[in-house]
């Protein structure tokens, strides 16, 4: 549908070639033409098709916005939050990277609640399963950009995997001294956020190990 | 095999296989555990504690094992030897940087039964911490065995088409920028 509206006004741009804006409209109807190769990969603004209309001497060459259409439907579009809309409340992990990177920026932060209209537990439990993701690298793109000139350390090849870390890496302290069975300091694992997570095999997920 | 004779029967019985076990990305504890079972020879019917009838397993990419949580910072070895003064504490990532295979192995020693064939059965575990194995080894190799973690995938390593098809939750608002 876009292409077509991009086809339309480069038909209108080729029945004006002896005016001289024609070129600077065939020159904007290929950049739109071009900037809709990606279509549907980076949806941050609307997107929006060129529209020339001549009126006289003043031509009026328009970027419209274009409706979206061609979305698939949520199978609960009543609900207020996106995750209850399309039923996956306590459906999604750290590992649903896809998911996640709906809700962040490009440097890794996450998007406020006001603009994504999460509710307030979802969002944190986003917020969570972003921390993990980051934490256990499968999010290498989205990094904070860094200062011009800036030399990162040296850091040891290869580095330490790691999944499900709650906590961040340079706060914690070595448990130098567990305790006996009855009164043992366990190591937590994963957050307690996400307990109530669909489980598909009969063991319960363990949050202390 | 029913058409084998006897002897070959028998042979074919109590032979002792190589199995090979690719760490990389794995948690070090699951990995023990299928070692131990094998290395026992708990996975064969003819099982007896005193019939040494444990095979051999071959650990490679020691180097790149994956804790869960925080154990890296808060696992702790502990070791004395005795003497006064020589009481060592060393979390997993310090231990990990002096040897790679050293986490695997202790936790291997931890999960075999407490008796004179552990050390016989340590000697037939072995680990390399990168995927570089002597030739000797890789021709007596039998079987892989898969890993018991399954390893998530990456946000660049999703095809274009993948990420296209999963449907967008939530519309932005016409005027928001920095995305």
């Amino acid at each position: 549908m876009a292409a077509r509206c991009v086809m339309q006004s480069a038909r209108t741009v080729l029945r004006s070639v002896q005016s001289d804006l024609s070129n600077k409209g065939l020159f904007q109807s290929i950049l739109g033409f071009s900037q809709f190769s990606f279509l549907g990969s980076v949806p941050c603004r609307g997107l929006r098709h060129v529209v020339e209309k001549k009126e006289g001497k003043t031509t009026v060459i328009e970027g419209e916005i274009e409706p979206t259409s061609e979305r698939p439907q949520p199978p609960n579009p009543t609900a207020a939050c996106p995750i209850y809309r399309w039923n996956l409340q306590n459906k999604y992990n750290y590992t649903d990277v896809l998911l996640l990177s709906q809700f962040i920026r490009s440097d890794g932060g996450m998007l406020p609640r006001r603009i994504t209209g999460l509710c307030a537990q979802e969002h944190n439990k986003i917020a969570i399963c972003v921390q993990m993701a980051h934490r256990a690298g499968l999010l290498p793109d989205h990094r904070p950009p860094l200062p011009e000139g800036y030399v990162p350390k040296p850091k040891p090849n290869p580095p330490l995997n790691r999944y499900l870390t709650r906590y961040s890496v340079t706060s914690v302290k070595p448990i130098l001294k567990t305790g006996l069975k009855w009164c043992k300091k366990r190591m937590s694992v994963g957050h307690p956020a996400l307990k109530n997570n669909v489980t598909y095999s009969p063991k319960p997920l363990y949050t202390k190990h | 095999m029913s058409s084998f004779s006897r002897s070959a029967q028998q042979w074919a019985t109590f032979a002792r296989s190589w199995f090979l076990i690719d760490a990389r990305m794995q948690p070090p504890g699951k990995i023990a555990s299928m070692c131990s079972v094998r290395l026992q020879g708990k996975h064969k019917p003819i099982y007896h504690p005193l019939s040494d009838i444990g095979d051999h397993v071959v650990v490679m990419n020691t180097r790149h094992i994956a804790f869960s949580g925080n154990k890296w910072e808060q696992k702790v070895y502990s070791s004395h030897t005795g003497y006064p003064g020589s009481f060592k504490q060393l979390t997993a990532a310090q231990m990990h940087k002096k040897d790679p295979t050293a986490i695997i192995k202790l936790a291997v020693y931890g999960m075999l039964p407490k008796n004179l064939t552990r050390r016989t059965m340590m000697q037939r575990l072995h680990l390399f911490p990168d995927d570089v194995l002597p030739e000797d080894i890789l021709k007596n190799l039998t079987e892989e065995l898969p890993q018991p973690r399954e390893i998530p995938r990456k946000l660049s390593e999703y095809t274009q088409e993948e990420r296209d098809t999963f449907p967008m939750l939530w519309t932005p608002p016409e005027d928001y920028k920095m995305k």
